[in-house]
Protein backbone atom coordinates (compact mmCIF):
# COMPACT_ATOMS: atom_id res chain seq x y z
CA UNK A 1 0.00 0.00 0.00
CA UNK A 2 1.97 3.43 -0.81
CA UNK A 3 1.38 6.21 1.25
CA UNK A 4 1.57 9.62 1.09
CA UNK A 5 4.07 11.51 3.05
CA UNK A 6 3.77 13.51 6.43
CA UNK A 7 2.74 16.87 5.50
CA UNK A 8 5.70 19.39 4.68
CA UNK A 9 4.97 21.79 7.23
CA UNK A 10 4.49 19.99 10.08
CA UNK A 11 7.45 20.76 11.73
CA UNK A 12 7.23 24.94 11.34
CA UNK A 13 3.70 24.74 12.87
CA UNK A 14 4.75 22.35 15.75
CA UNK A 15 7.84 24.78 16.52
CA UNK A 16 5.42 27.70 15.72
CA UNK A 17 2.31 26.64 17.88
CA UNK A 18 3.65 23.94 20.70
CA UNK A 19 4.15 26.38 23.55
CA UNK A 20 0.37 27.89 22.98
CA UNK A 21 -0.70 24.14 22.75
CA UNK A 22 0.66 23.10 26.45
CA UNK A 23 -0.53 26.20 27.49
CA UNK A 24 -4.35 25.49 26.50
CA UNK A 25 -4.19 22.09 27.65
CA UNK A 26 -2.80 23.16 31.12
CA UNK A 27 -5.25 25.25 31.51
CA UNK A 28 -7.74 22.62 31.22
CA UNK A 29 -5.85 20.01 33.22
CA UNK A 30 -3.69 21.91 35.60
CA UNK A 31 -0.81 19.23 34.66
CA UNK A 32 2.20 20.24 32.71
CA UNK A 33 3.07 16.93 31.68
CA UNK A 34 -0.31 15.89 30.88
CA UNK A 35 -0.81 18.90 28.67
CA UNK A 36 2.18 17.91 26.65
CA UNK A 37 1.06 14.45 26.47
CA UNK A 38 -2.13 16.07 24.74
CA UNK A 39 -0.39 18.54 22.45
CA UNK A 40 1.61 15.24 21.02
CA UNK A 41 -1.85 13.77 20.35
CA UNK A 42 -3.32 17.11 18.91
CA UNK A 43 -0.46 17.40 16.84
CA UNK A 44 -0.39 13.98 15.83
CA UNK A 45 -4.09 14.51 14.49
CA UNK A 46 -3.25 17.49 12.93
CA UNK A 47 -0.19 15.77 10.95
CA UNK A 48 -3.23 13.45 9.66
CA UNK A 49 -5.00 16.49 8.64
CA UNK A 50 -5.36 18.65 5.34
CA UNK A 51 -5.87 21.48 7.61
CA UNK A 52 -4.31 24.73 6.19
CA UNK A 53 -1.13 25.68 8.23
CA UNK A 54 -2.78 29.13 7.90
CA UNK A 55 -5.58 28.01 10.14
CA UNK A 56 -3.51 26.06 12.48
CA UNK A 57 -3.28 28.05 15.22
CA UNK A 58 -7.00 28.48 16.07
CA UNK A 59 -7.36 24.74 14.99
CA UNK A 60 -5.17 23.20 17.76
CA UNK A 61 -6.39 25.37 20.18
CA UNK A 62 -9.85 24.01 19.62
CA UNK A 63 -8.29 20.75 19.60
CA UNK A 64 -6.40 21.00 22.54
CA UNK A 65 -9.35 22.25 24.52
CA UNK A 66 -11.51 19.57 23.53
CA UNK A 67 -8.81 16.31 24.03
CA UNK A 68 -7.93 18.03 27.64
CA UNK A 69 -11.79 17.98 28.50
CA UNK A 70 -12.04 14.81 27.57
CA UNK A 71 -8.83 13.83 29.59
CA UNK A 72 -10.08 15.90 32.34
CA UNK A 73 -13.94 14.35 32.63
CA UNK A 74 -12.45 10.99 31.59
CA UNK A 75 -11.23 10.52 35.27
CA UNK A 76 -7.84 9.16 33.40
CA UNK A 77 -5.82 12.32 35.24
CA UNK A 78 -3.66 11.65 37.94
CA UNK A 79 -5.16 12.02 41.31
CA UNK A 80 -4.54 15.86 42.63
CA UNK A 81 -1.91 14.35 45.21
CA UNK A 82 0.01 13.32 42.53
CA UNK A 83 -0.07 16.28 40.63
CA UNK A 84 1.12 18.38 43.50
CA UNK A 85 4.26 16.64 44.09
CA UNK A 86 5.61 17.83 40.82
CA UNK A 87 3.58 21.15 39.66
CA UNK A 88 5.73 24.20 41.20
CA UNK A 89 4.69 27.54 43.36
CA UNK A 90 0.95 28.25 43.57
CA UNK A 91 1.27 31.59 42.78
CA UNK A 92 0.05 32.82 39.00
CA UNK A 93 3.22 33.90 37.71
CA UNK A 94 1.59 36.01 35.19
CA UNK A 95 -0.45 37.84 37.25
CA UNK A 96 1.65 38.95 40.03
CA UNK A 97 -1.31 40.38 42.36
CA UNK A 98 -3.31 37.30 42.38
CA UNK A 99 -2.26 34.15 44.65
CA UNK A 100 -4.46 31.16 43.98
CA UNK A 101 -3.64 28.33 46.37
CA UNK A 102 -3.68 24.99 44.36
CA UNK A 103 -6.59 23.59 46.44
CA UNK A 104 -8.60 26.53 44.60
CA UNK A 105 -7.32 25.93 41.36
CA UNK A 106 -7.83 22.39 42.28
CA UNK A 107 -11.43 23.27 43.00
CA UNK A 108 -11.81 24.83 39.98
CA UNK A 109 -10.84 22.18 37.52
CA UNK A 110 -13.27 19.86 39.82
CA UNK A 111 -16.05 22.36 38.66
CA UNK A 112 -14.82 22.75 35.35
CA UNK A 113 -15.10 19.09 34.64
CA UNK A 114 -18.81 19.63 35.57
CA UNK A 115 -19.69 21.93 33.72
CA UNK A 116 -21.72 20.99 30.24
CA UNK A 117 -18.79 20.58 27.35
CA UNK A 118 -19.61 23.13 25.54
CA UNK A 119 -19.67 26.02 28.32
CA UNK A 120 -16.44 24.43 29.32
CA UNK A 121 -15.22 24.28 25.96
CA UNK A 122 -15.83 28.32 25.44
CA UNK A 123 -14.85 29.94 28.63
CA UNK A 124 -11.04 27.58 27.55
CA UNK A 125 -10.88 28.81 24.28
CA UNK A 126 -12.06 32.54 25.40
CA UNK A 127 -9.01 32.56 28.16
CA UNK A 128 -7.11 30.91 25.56
CA UNK A 129 -7.43 34.13 23.27
CA UNK A 130 -9.69 32.92 20.79
CA UNK A 131 -12.11 35.91 19.36
CA UNK A 132 -16.05 35.93 20.16
CA UNK A 133 -16.43 35.25 16.61
CA UNK A 134 -13.79 32.42 16.72
CA UNK A 135 -15.36 30.84 19.56
CA UNK A 136 -18.90 31.19 18.04
CA UNK A 137 -17.38 29.36 15.16
CA UNK A 138 -15.91 26.38 16.82
CA UNK A 139 -18.68 25.64 18.62
CA UNK A 140 -21.37 26.24 17.16
CA UNK A 141 -22.77 28.71 18.85
CA UNK A 142 -24.49 32.19 17.80
CA UNK A 143 -21.98 34.67 18.27
CA UNK A 144 -24.33 36.93 20.50
CA UNK A 145 -24.25 34.02 23.00
CA UNK A 146 -20.56 33.61 23.31
CA UNK A 147 -20.54 36.27 26.01
CA UNK A 148 -23.52 34.71 27.61
CA UNK A 149 -21.83 31.53 27.77
CA UNK A 150 -18.54 32.22 28.92
CA UNK A 151 -19.72 34.50 31.92
CA UNK A 152 -21.66 31.86 33.31
CA UNK A 153 -19.05 29.27 33.30
CA UNK A 154 -16.91 32.05 34.91
CA UNK A 155 -19.77 32.84 37.57
CA UNK A 156 -20.01 28.77 38.53
CA UNK A 157 -16.06 28.62 38.89
CA UNK A 158 -15.94 31.90 41.27
CA UNK A 159 -18.33 29.73 43.64
CA UNK A 160 -16.16 27.21 43.93
CA UNK A 161 -13.32 29.90 44.38
CA UNK A 162 -15.35 31.44 46.88
CA UNK A 163 -16.49 28.19 48.77
CA UNK A 164 -12.55 27.31 48.77
CA UNK A 165 -11.09 31.07 49.59
CA UNK A 166 -8.26 31.16 51.86
CA UNK A 167 -10.10 32.38 55.54
CA UNK A 168 -7.83 35.04 55.84
CA UNK B 1 -34.56 51.74 30.52
CA UNK B 2 -33.25 48.16 28.98
CA UNK B 3 -29.91 47.17 30.38
CA UNK B 4 -27.46 45.22 27.97
CA UNK B 5 -27.48 41.86 28.85
CA UNK B 6 -24.57 40.32 31.18
CA UNK B 7 -22.68 38.58 27.64
CA UNK B 8 -23.25 41.86 26.39
CA UNK B 9 -21.17 43.28 29.76
CA UNK B 10 -18.83 40.13 28.99
CA UNK B 11 -17.39 41.25 25.66
CA UNK B 12 -16.84 44.70 26.59
CA UNK B 13 -14.39 43.80 28.86
CA UNK B 14 -12.60 40.99 25.92
CA UNK B 15 -13.97 42.91 22.86
CA UNK B 16 -14.99 46.55 23.14
CA UNK B 17 -14.85 46.77 19.27
CA UNK B 18 -17.57 44.14 19.13
CA UNK B 19 -20.24 46.07 21.34
CA UNK B 20 -22.81 48.65 19.59
CA UNK B 21 -22.34 51.52 20.78
CA UNK B 22 -25.59 52.78 21.67
CA UNK B 23 -24.63 49.82 23.92
CA UNK B 24 -21.15 51.15 25.05
CA UNK B 25 -23.16 54.52 25.73
CA UNK B 26 -25.64 53.13 27.67
CA UNK B 27 -23.14 51.30 29.76
CA UNK B 28 -20.95 54.29 30.06
CA UNK B 29 -23.73 56.43 31.97
CA UNK B 30 -25.13 53.80 33.84
CA UNK B 31 -25.14 53.22 37.27
CA UNK B 32 -26.91 49.81 37.05
CA UNK B 33 -24.04 48.44 34.27
CA UNK B 34 -20.99 50.21 35.32
CA UNK B 35 -20.54 48.23 38.62
CA UNK B 36 -21.67 45.27 36.83
CA UNK B 37 -19.18 45.28 34.11
CA UNK B 38 -16.34 46.18 37.30
CA UNK B 39 -18.14 42.51 38.36
CA UNK B 40 -17.57 41.21 35.22
CA UNK B 41 -14.10 42.61 34.46
CA UNK B 42 -12.99 41.07 38.37
CA UNK B 43 -14.27 37.89 38.22
CA UNK B 44 -13.15 37.40 34.23
CA UNK B 45 -9.45 38.13 36.00
CA UNK B 46 -9.96 35.71 38.70
CA UNK B 47 -11.21 32.81 36.29
CA UNK B 48 -8.21 33.85 34.32
CA UNK B 49 -5.88 33.50 36.91
CA UNK B 50 -6.99 30.25 38.63
CA UNK B 51 -6.85 28.46 35.43
CA UNK B 52 -3.36 29.78 34.92
CA UNK B 53 -0.84 27.31 34.97
CA UNK B 54 3.52 27.65 34.80
CA UNK B 55 4.35 26.06 31.26
CA UNK B 56 7.70 26.38 30.04
CA UNK B 57 8.35 24.04 27.50
CA UNK B 58 11.11 22.85 25.63
CA UNK B 59 10.05 22.68 22.26
CA UNK B 60 13.42 21.18 20.65
CA UNK B 61 12.57 17.88 23.69
CA UNK B 62 8.85 18.04 22.56
CA UNK B 63 9.85 17.91 18.50
CA UNK B 64 12.31 15.22 19.26
CA UNK B 65 10.12 12.75 21.12
CA UNK B 66 7.39 13.35 18.75
CA UNK B 67 9.37 12.61 16.03
CA UNK B 68 11.17 9.47 17.75
CA UNK B 69 7.73 8.00 18.71
CA UNK B 70 6.88 5.64 16.61
CA UNK B 71 3.00 6.66 16.02
CA UNK B 72 4.54 10.05 15.15
CA UNK B 73 7.17 9.25 12.30
CA UNK B 74 4.36 6.84 10.46
CA UNK B 75 3.36 8.66 7.37
CA UNK B 76 0.20 10.06 7.58
CA UNK B 77 -1.42 7.03 7.18
CA UNK B 78 -4.79 8.94 4.62
CA UNK B 79 -6.28 11.47 3.51
CA UNK B 80 -8.70 13.03 5.86
CA UNK B 81 -12.42 13.73 4.78
CA UNK B 82 -13.20 17.05 5.76
CA UNK B 83 -15.58 17.10 7.71
CA UNK B 84 -19.58 18.49 6.60
CA UNK B 85 -20.54 21.70 7.47
CA UNK B 86 -18.78 24.79 8.47
CA UNK B 87 -17.14 23.65 11.57
CA UNK B 88 -13.91 23.54 9.56
CA UNK B 89 -12.41 22.77 13.26
CA UNK B 90 -14.17 19.94 13.95
CA UNK B 91 -12.62 16.76 12.41
CA UNK B 92 -10.19 15.89 14.97
CA UNK B 93 -12.59 16.76 17.68
CA UNK B 94 -14.85 14.37 17.37
CA UNK B 95 -12.47 11.38 17.13
CA UNK B 96 -11.67 10.63 21.00
CA UNK B 97 -15.74 10.74 21.29
CA UNK B 98 -16.03 8.63 18.38
CA UNK B 99 -13.10 6.06 19.21
CA UNK B 100 -15.32 5.67 22.53
CA UNK B 101 -18.21 5.14 20.72
CA UNK B 102 -16.50 2.52 19.11
CA UNK B 103 -15.90 0.72 21.80
CA UNK B 104 -18.98 0.78 22.90
CA UNK B 105 -20.33 -0.30 19.67
CA UNK B 106 -18.43 -3.02 20.18
CA UNK B 107 -19.14 -4.12 23.97
CA UNK B 108 -22.71 -3.01 24.20
CA UNK B 109 -23.39 -4.44 20.55
CA UNK B 110 -21.94 -7.45 21.85
CA UNK B 111 -24.13 -8.02 24.26
CA UNK B 112 -22.14 -8.03 27.21
CA UNK B 113 -23.43 -4.46 28.64
CA UNK B 114 -26.56 -4.47 30.72
CA UNK B 115 -29.50 -7.19 29.96
CA UNK B 116 -32.18 -4.46 29.67
CA UNK B 117 -30.28 -2.90 26.73
CA UNK B 118 -32.19 -3.06 23.50
CA UNK B 119 -29.91 -4.90 21.20
CA UNK B 120 -29.33 -8.18 23.15
CA UNK B 121 -33.07 -9.40 22.03
CA UNK B 122 -31.69 -10.70 18.60
CA UNK B 123 -30.13 -13.87 17.86
CA UNK B 124 -26.96 -12.77 15.77
CA UNK B 125 -25.81 -14.83 13.35
CA UNK B 126 -24.54 -11.97 11.08
CA UNK B 127 -24.21 -8.08 11.22
CA UNK B 128 -25.99 -5.34 9.65
CA UNK B 129 -25.39 -2.00 10.52
CA UNK B 130 -28.70 -0.22 11.46
CA UNK B 131 -28.31 3.67 10.58
CA UNK B 132 -29.32 5.85 13.58
CA UNK B 133 -28.57 8.97 14.72
CA UNK B 134 -26.75 10.38 17.97
CA UNK B 135 -30.46 11.35 18.62
CA UNK B 136 -31.69 7.98 18.24
CA UNK B 137 -29.33 6.67 20.57
CA UNK B 138 -30.03 8.28 23.23
CA UNK B 139 -33.76 8.03 22.51
CA UNK B 140 -33.77 4.29 22.23
CA UNK B 141 -36.33 2.81 24.75
CA UNK B 142 -35.44 1.24 27.59
CA UNK B 143 -37.29 -1.92 27.76
CA UNK B 144 -37.88 -1.42 31.43
CA UNK B 145 -40.77 0.70 30.73
CA UNK B 146 -42.46 -2.61 28.71
CA UNK B 147 -42.17 -4.95 31.44
CA UNK B 148 -40.14 -6.46 34.26
CA UNK B 149 -36.42 -6.48 33.04
CA UNK B 150 -34.20 -8.86 35.96
CA UNK B 151 -30.64 -9.83 35.56
CA UNK B 152 -30.00 -12.80 35.88
CA UNK B 153 -26.14 -12.58 35.79
CA UNK B 154 -23.65 -9.65 35.47
CA UNK B 155 -20.61 -9.79 33.39
CA UNK B 156 -18.20 -7.95 36.15
CA UNK B 157 -16.16 -6.89 32.96
CA UNK B 158 -12.66 -6.28 34.62
CA UNK B 159 -9.22 -5.62 33.48
CA UNK B 160 -6.73 -8.40 33.28
CA UNK B 161 -3.10 -8.89 33.31
CA UNK B 162 -2.73 -10.50 29.70
CA UNK B 163 -4.37 -12.25 27.19
CA UNK B 164 -3.92 -16.15 29.27
CA UNK B 165 -5.76 -14.31 32.31
CA UNK B 166 -8.76 -13.24 29.65
CA UNK B 167 -8.75 -16.78 28.10
CA UNK B 168 -8.64 -18.21 31.15
CA UNK B 169 -11.57 -16.17 32.93
CA UNK B 170 -13.28 -16.54 29.58
CA UNK B 171 -12.86 -19.62 27.79
CA UNK B 172 -11.68 -17.18 24.84
CA UNK B 173 -8.93 -16.87 22.97
CA UNK B 174 -7.85 -12.93 22.32
CA UNK B 175 -7.27 -12.92 18.81
CA UNK B 176 -3.77 -11.82 18.35
CA UNK B 177 -2.93 -9.61 15.73
CA UNK B 178 0.09 -10.52 13.34
CA UNK B 179 1.63 -7.23 12.86
CA UNK B 180 0.57 -3.73 14.11
CA UNK B 181 -0.37 -1.27 12.28
CA UNK B 182 2.08 2.18 11.56
CA UNK B 183 1.19 4.37 14.67
CA UNK B 184 0.12 1.40 17.69
CA UNK B 185 2.90 0.75 19.70
CA UNK B 186 2.90 -0.83 23.32
CA UNK B 187 0.86 -3.70 24.97
CA UNK B 188 -2.20 -3.49 24.99
CA UNK B 189 -4.60 -3.65 28.19
CA UNK B 190 -7.09 -6.82 28.09
CA UNK B 191 -10.34 -6.48 29.41
CA UNK B 192 -12.83 -9.40 30.08
CA UNK B 193 -15.96 -9.96 30.54
CA UNK B 194 -18.75 -12.85 31.61
CA UNK B 195 -21.76 -14.06 30.54
CA UNK B 196 -24.88 -11.63 30.73
CA UNK B 197 -28.04 -13.00 31.10
CA UNK B 198 -31.59 -11.79 31.83
CA UNK B 199 -34.96 -11.67 31.56
CA UNK B 200 -37.71 -9.20 30.07
CA UNK B 201 -41.18 -10.07 30.99
CA UNK B 202 -43.85 -7.88 28.95
CA UNK B 203 -46.23 -6.11 30.17
CA UNK B 204 -49.49 -4.88 28.67
CA UNK B 205 -49.84 -2.30 31.80
CA UNK B 206 -46.98 -0.67 31.80
CA UNK B 207 -46.40 -0.54 28.23
CA UNK B 208 -49.73 1.02 27.96
CA UNK B 209 -48.23 3.59 31.11
CA UNK B 210 -45.26 4.30 29.42
CA UNK B 211 -47.46 4.93 25.82
CA UNK B 212 -50.11 7.36 28.20
CA UNK B 213 -46.86 9.19 29.44
CA UNK B 214 -45.75 9.32 25.72
CA UNK B 215 -48.93 10.85 25.02
CA UNK B 216 -50.14 7.54 23.16
CA UNK B 217 -52.53 4.82 22.72
CA UNK B 218 -50.92 1.43 23.42
CA UNK B 219 -51.43 -0.26 19.81
CA UNK B 220 -53.35 -3.45 20.47
CA UNK B 221 -51.93 -6.12 22.28
CA UNK B 222 -51.37 -9.41 20.30
CA UNK B 223 -52.95 -12.27 22.23
CA UNK B 224 -50.54 -14.22 24.55
CA UNK B 225 -48.33 -11.42 24.40
CA UNK B 226 -48.84 -9.72 27.78
CA UNK B 227 -46.98 -12.03 30.36
CA UNK B 228 -44.81 -13.46 27.77
CA UNK B 229 -40.82 -13.99 28.62
CA UNK B 230 -37.47 -13.05 26.68
CA UNK B 231 -34.47 -15.20 28.28
CA UNK B 232 -31.38 -13.14 27.19
CA UNK B 233 -27.84 -14.11 27.25
CA UNK B 234 -24.95 -12.74 25.54
CA UNK B 235 -21.16 -13.33 26.32
CA UNK B 236 -18.12 -13.79 27.67
CA UNK B 237 -16.58 -11.72 25.83
CA UNK B 238 -12.96 -10.20 25.49
CA UNK B 239 -10.78 -7.41 24.39
CA UNK B 240 -7.21 -6.05 23.70
CA UNK B 241 -6.95 -1.86 24.06
CA UNK B 242 -4.12 -0.20 23.02
CA UNK B 243 -4.40 3.48 23.78
CA UNK B 244 -2.40 6.86 23.63
CA UNK B 245 -0.63 8.27 26.75
CA UNK B 246 -3.78 10.07 27.35
CA UNK B 247 -6.19 7.15 26.85
CA UNK B 248 -7.90 7.55 23.83
CA UNK B 249 -8.03 3.40 22.22
CA UNK B 250 -6.00 3.55 19.11
CA UNK B 251 -6.45 0.10 18.19
CA UNK B 252 -9.49 -2.24 19.75
CA UNK B 253 -9.49 -5.82 19.60
CA UNK B 254 -12.68 -7.51 21.19
CA UNK B 255 -13.87 -11.04 20.17
CA UNK B 256 -17.58 -12.05 22.18
CA UNK B 257 -19.98 -15.00 21.93
CA UNK B 258 -22.99 -13.24 20.52
CA UNK B 259 -26.18 -12.31 22.12
CA UNK B 260 -29.18 -15.09 22.02
CA UNK B 261 -32.66 -14.84 22.76
CA UNK B 262 -35.40 -17.27 23.84
CA UNK B 263 -38.86 -16.76 23.91
CA UNK B 264 -41.51 -18.53 26.06
CA UNK B 265 -45.24 -18.55 27.13
CA UNK B 266 -46.11 -19.70 23.61
CA UNK B 267 -45.54 -16.30 21.14
CA UNK B 268 -42.98 -16.43 18.88
CA UNK B 269 -39.68 -14.56 18.71
CA UNK B 270 -40.64 -12.53 15.79
CA UNK B 271 -44.19 -11.19 16.92
CA UNK B 272 -42.13 -9.86 20.84
CA UNK B 273 -39.42 -8.12 18.10
CA UNK B 274 -42.41 -6.84 16.18
CA UNK B 275 -44.86 -5.40 18.29
CA UNK B 276 -41.88 -4.31 20.53
CA UNK B 277 -40.77 -1.96 17.23
CA UNK B 278 -44.70 -1.12 17.02
CA UNK B 279 -44.58 0.73 20.17
CA UNK B 280 -44.31 4.56 20.77
CA UNK B 281 -41.26 6.00 21.36
CA UNK B 282 -39.41 3.75 18.99
CA UNK B 283 -38.28 6.58 15.71
CA UNK B 284 -40.42 5.40 12.44
CA UNK B 285 -37.02 5.22 10.18
CA UNK B 286 -35.25 3.35 12.79
CA UNK B 287 -38.41 0.83 13.08
CA UNK B 288 -38.70 0.48 9.51
CA UNK B 289 -34.54 -0.68 9.22
CA UNK B 290 -35.40 -2.91 12.25
CA UNK B 291 -38.31 -4.52 10.07
CA UNK B 292 -36.41 -5.16 7.28
CA UNK B 293 -33.85 -7.12 9.04
CA UNK B 294 -34.36 -11.00 8.60
CA UNK B 295 -37.17 -12.56 10.17
CA UNK B 296 -36.07 -15.33 11.86
CA UNK B 297 -33.98 -12.90 13.94
CA UNK B 298 -30.38 -13.63 12.91
CA UNK B 299 -29.16 -10.25 12.99
CA UNK B 300 -27.82 -8.38 15.83
CA UNK B 301 -28.40 -4.66 14.30
CA UNK B 302 -25.52 -1.92 15.15
CA UNK B 303 -26.49 1.61 16.69
CA UNK B 304 -24.27 3.18 13.81
CA UNK B 305 -24.82 6.97 14.20
CA UNK B 306 -25.39 7.93 11.00
CA UNK B 307 -24.06 11.62 11.12
CA UNK B 308 -20.51 10.14 11.91
CA UNK B 309 -20.13 7.01 10.28
CA UNK B 310 -20.76 5.64 6.44
CA UNK B 311 -21.06 1.37 6.25
CA UNK B 312 -19.79 -1.05 3.50
CA UNK B 313 -19.06 -4.46 3.30
CA UNK B 314 -15.66 -6.32 3.01
CA UNK B 315 -14.75 -9.50 2.81
CA UNK B 316 -12.13 -11.18 5.80
CA UNK B 317 -11.34 -14.51 4.96
CA UNK B 318 -14.34 -15.97 3.12
CA UNK B 319 -17.15 -14.15 6.19
CA UNK B 320 -18.91 -11.29 5.34
CA UNK B 321 -17.99 -7.94 7.44
CA UNK B 322 -19.31 -4.76 8.09
CA UNK B 323 -17.02 -2.15 7.89
CA UNK B 324 -17.78 1.19 9.83
CA UNK B 325 -15.64 4.65 8.87
CA UNK B 326 -16.22 7.79 10.59
CA UNK B 327 -17.21 10.48 7.91
CA UNK B 328 -13.97 12.88 9.20
CA UNK B 329 -12.31 9.74 8.30
CA UNK B 330 -10.20 9.68 11.67
CA UNK B 331 -11.68 6.41 12.82
CA UNK B 332 -13.19 3.24 11.79
CA UNK B 333 -14.15 -0.26 12.74
CA UNK B 334 -14.81 -3.64 11.31
CA UNK B 335 -17.43 -6.17 12.56
CA UNK B 336 -18.36 -10.03 11.85
CA UNK B 337 -19.56 -12.51 13.26
CA UNK B 338 -18.66 -16.78 12.64
CA UNK B 339 -20.29 -18.98 14.18
CA UNK B 340 -22.04 -17.42 16.51
CA UNK B 341 -19.01 -15.53 18.18
CA UNK B 342 -18.81 -12.07 16.80
CA UNK B 343 -14.85 -10.32 16.63
CA UNK B 344 -15.01 -6.69 15.83
CA UNK B 345 -11.38 -4.71 15.13
CA UNK B 346 -11.43 -0.82 15.56
CA UNK B 347 -9.44 2.28 16.27
CA UNK B 348 -7.84 5.63 15.19
CA UNK B 349 -6.91 3.89 12.04
CA UNK B 350 -7.87 4.30 8.25
CA UNK B 351 -10.19 1.00 7.49
CA UNK B 352 -7.85 -0.50 4.93
CA UNK B 353 -5.44 -0.92 7.93
CA UNK B 354 -8.18 -2.89 10.14
CA UNK B 355 -8.87 -4.97 7.65
CA UNK B 356 -5.48 -5.43 7.21
CA UNK B 357 -5.47 -6.42 11.03
CA UNK B 358 -8.28 -8.37 10.50
CA UNK B 359 -7.25 -10.85 8.02
CA UNK B 360 -4.17 -11.30 9.66
CA UNK B 361 -5.82 -12.45 13.12
CA UNK B 362 -4.59 -15.42 14.64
Amino acid sequence: MSRPDVRTDLEQVFRSHYARVVAVAARVLGSRDQAEDVAQEVFLSFGRSTVPAGEAGGWLTVAATHTALNLLRSGRRRTAREEAADDGPSVVPDVADLVVTREERSAVRAALARLPHRQAAALVLRHSGLSYAEVATALELSPGSVGTTVRRAESVLLKELNRHASPE
Amino acid sequence: MRHPSEGVLRRLVDEPSGVTADDRAHIASCSTCLPALDTARAEARLVGAALATSTTVDTDAAWARFTTSDTATAPAPRPVIAAPGRGRWRPALRRPVVAALSAVVLVAGAGVAAANDWLPIFRTEQVDPVEVSTGDLVALPDLSAYGDVEVLQAPDPVQVADADAARERTGLDVPEVAALPDGVTGNPSYQAAGVVSGTFTFSADKAARAAAADGQALPPVPAGLDGTSLRLQAGPGVAAVWSQPTGVPTLVVARVVAPTVDASGGVDFETVRDYILSLPGVPDALSDQLRDLSKDGGTLPLPVPAALVTTSTADVDGVAATVLTSRNGLFAGVVWVEDGVMTGVAGSLSAEELLSVARGLR
